[in-house]
């Protein structure tokens, strides 16, 4: 188990979503930063999907009830276990009745940590992750508050050894000014003007953003397109509605929408987008789809790295068979 | 009547949207939901979701596993075979029994010129197709909406509307599956769950199905 002894402002169970549920109008959901979840579930030894605390806007504090390697990754906190500093995409040991503390999120915006065996909140719709508007999945279709305990699953049998970290050139460039979109949603709506206007200029993150999307401020793009028959969305997506300023749809954007779109960031680069705070801005740049799709190969070849050194930095790891 | 031809465009590197048609009509509407029906009959690899809306359907698809060029041409293939076809769509029909207290009832009678009688009366006289799901779980856009209960959606947004709210707004008609935010007229209430995440089939209502509302006391 794991006890909330201080819940922060914004804490839920979450893992890479919901995949195969879209045609029932559930949003694939999961992590904002589907690649720091990933990440920080590899360097402790767990399964990619496991489910693990996404944790946002200030401070806050849990307990471990039961001996423990985690990690956290993605935003950047100082972070404490009993006192002594937690340093990020490292496995530390924490032994029962330990409490792990965060005082404050200095940099990005979604904390990850990830319990050696995850957390074991049922399986809906082939996911743990919470689904807030929907109120259902991971803990009981809701935040964390303080005083909730959550069950932990079993422990993998090999442990990544206690200090494993992960290199930091495998990891996303967070303070990258560029996020690369791919075009051709709807190439024959947008003139090349608007496509200047969205490639030329910083975009800053509005404070109108959430796990729904990141409204964008700079400059309006001209066409008022008004609204379409509806279609289908995803994370990424960029929407141009009516006062000419893009919103970017995030993980809990419905499935279908009539605003016009634009581009759609590339997935690799999602998590960028995802971790920058209100005031941050970003410069968006326009490759082709097979790069997109080999950024994102990229990435997953690298969290594969990850889990293969994390698990044989394990002391019990006999080897290659 | 001879279909136009399919399209395909990218939606960002993880999913590809056929385009089926250019103008919204029930004929069209069809086209998309018996494509997408086969599409899920033909179990293409790799594809994780399909999303069937007014002029296209959307297909999700593992790119670390299948290059955009491949998948397209799969799918174009699939689903011109599909289209030509065309095959009777399956469709279920449902009964969803409605008591009508809903908040804006006596709104609605006076925006429309109806009485409440004639507005429960009109709503509840005929059988409505289910255009697409989306806006949140569950939730179904129903059209063929009578012509004289057509209303424009409320100004002002209600942050909270109950599930199993029955609500209008301009052509359509539509049940809350979940308590969200909604600004539909709220005309009554039904008993019947919408959407349940542990059910097998999560939602009541698929794409294409025909749907009656029954006045109950």
């Amino acid at each position: 188990m794991i006890t909330i002894m201080r819940a922060p402002p914004y804490i839920t169970v979450q893992n890479g979503g919901r995949k195969h549920s879209r045609s029932f109008g559930v949003p694939r959901g999961g992590a904002m930063d589907t690649f720091a979840i990933r990440a920080v579930n590899a360097i402790v030894g767990n399964s990619l999907d496991a489910a693990a605390l996404e944790w946002a806007l200030g401070g806050g504090s849990v307990r471990f009830d039961r001996d423990c390697l985690f990690a956290i990754g993605g935003a950047t906190a100082r972070a404490t276990l009993s006192g002594k500093v937690v340093a990020p995409c490292t496995t530390t040991r924490a032994l029962a009745g330990e409490e792990f503390t965060v005082e404050q999120i200095s940099s990005g915006r979604f904390l990850y940590l990830a319990c050696d065996g995850g957390i074991d909140v049922p399986v809906l719709l082939g996911s743990r992750s919470t689904y807030l508007p929907g109120h259902f999945g991971g803990y009981e279709g809701r935040m964390l508050r303080s005083g909730d305990s959550i069950a932990l699953g079993a422990r993998p049998t090999t442990l990544p050894a206690e200090g494993f970290h992960s290199a930091a050139d495998l990891m996303p460039r967070y303070d990258s000014a560029i996020v690369h979109i791919t075009s051709g949603t709807r190439d024959d709506l947008f003139d090349e003007s608007a496509w200047r206007t969205l490639t030329e200029s910083d975009y800053r993150i509005s404070t109108a953003s959430d796990r729904t999307g990141y409204k964008l401020e700079g400059p309006a793009l001209g066409n008022s397109l008004g609204m379409l028959p509806s279609e289908a969305g995803c994370p990424g997506a960029i929407q141009i509605p009516g006062d000419g300023l893009p919103i970017a749809l995030m993980a809990d954007a419905p499935t279908v929408g009539g605003y016009p779109k634009i581009a759609v960031v590339s997935e690799a680069d999602l998590p960028i987008l995802a971790q920058r705070r209100p005031g941050g801005s970003i410069r968006f740049q326009l490759i082709t789809i097979e790069q997109s799709q080999r950024a994102l190969r990229r990435r997953a070849s690298d969290l594969h790295t990850i889990s293969q050194l994390a698990v044989r930095s394990s002391p019990d790891w006999k080897g290659a068979r | 009547m001879t279909a136009a031809p399919l399209r395909a465009r990218p939606l960002g590197d993880s999913a590809v949207t056929i385009v089926l048609g250019a103008e919204r009509s029930a004929e069209l509407l069809r086209r998309v939901h018996s494509a997408a029906r086969a599409l899920e009959a033909a179990k293409i690899p790799h594809v994780e979701d399909i999303v069937p809306a007014y002029l296209a359907l959307t297909v999700f698809y593992d790119p670390r596993h299948a290059s955009y060029e491949e998948i397209s041409a799969s799918l174009l293939a699939a689903c011109d075979r599909a289209t030509r076809l065309s095959a009777a769509p399956r469709s279920r029909e449902h009964r969803i029994p409605v008591r009508y207290d809903g908040m804006d009832l006596e709104a609605v009678a006076s925006a429309t010129g109806l009485s409440v009688k004639d507005v429960i009366a009109r709503h509840s006289a005929r059988a409505y197709t289910v255009d697409l799901l989306g806006f949140v779980p569950g939730f179904a856009y129903l059209s063929e909406l009578d012509p004289s209960l057509h209303l424009p959606r409320r100004a002002q947004p209600r942050p909270r509307i109950a599930a199993g709210s029955v609500a209008i707004a301009a052509a359509q008609t539509a049940v809350y599956p979940l308590d969200t935010p909604g600004g539909w007229h709220i005309i009554g209430s039904t008993q019947t769950v919408m959407f349940d995440p542990t059910r097998d089939a999560p939602a009541l209502l698929a794409p294409g199905d025909r749907v009656r509302f029954e006045r109950v006391p």
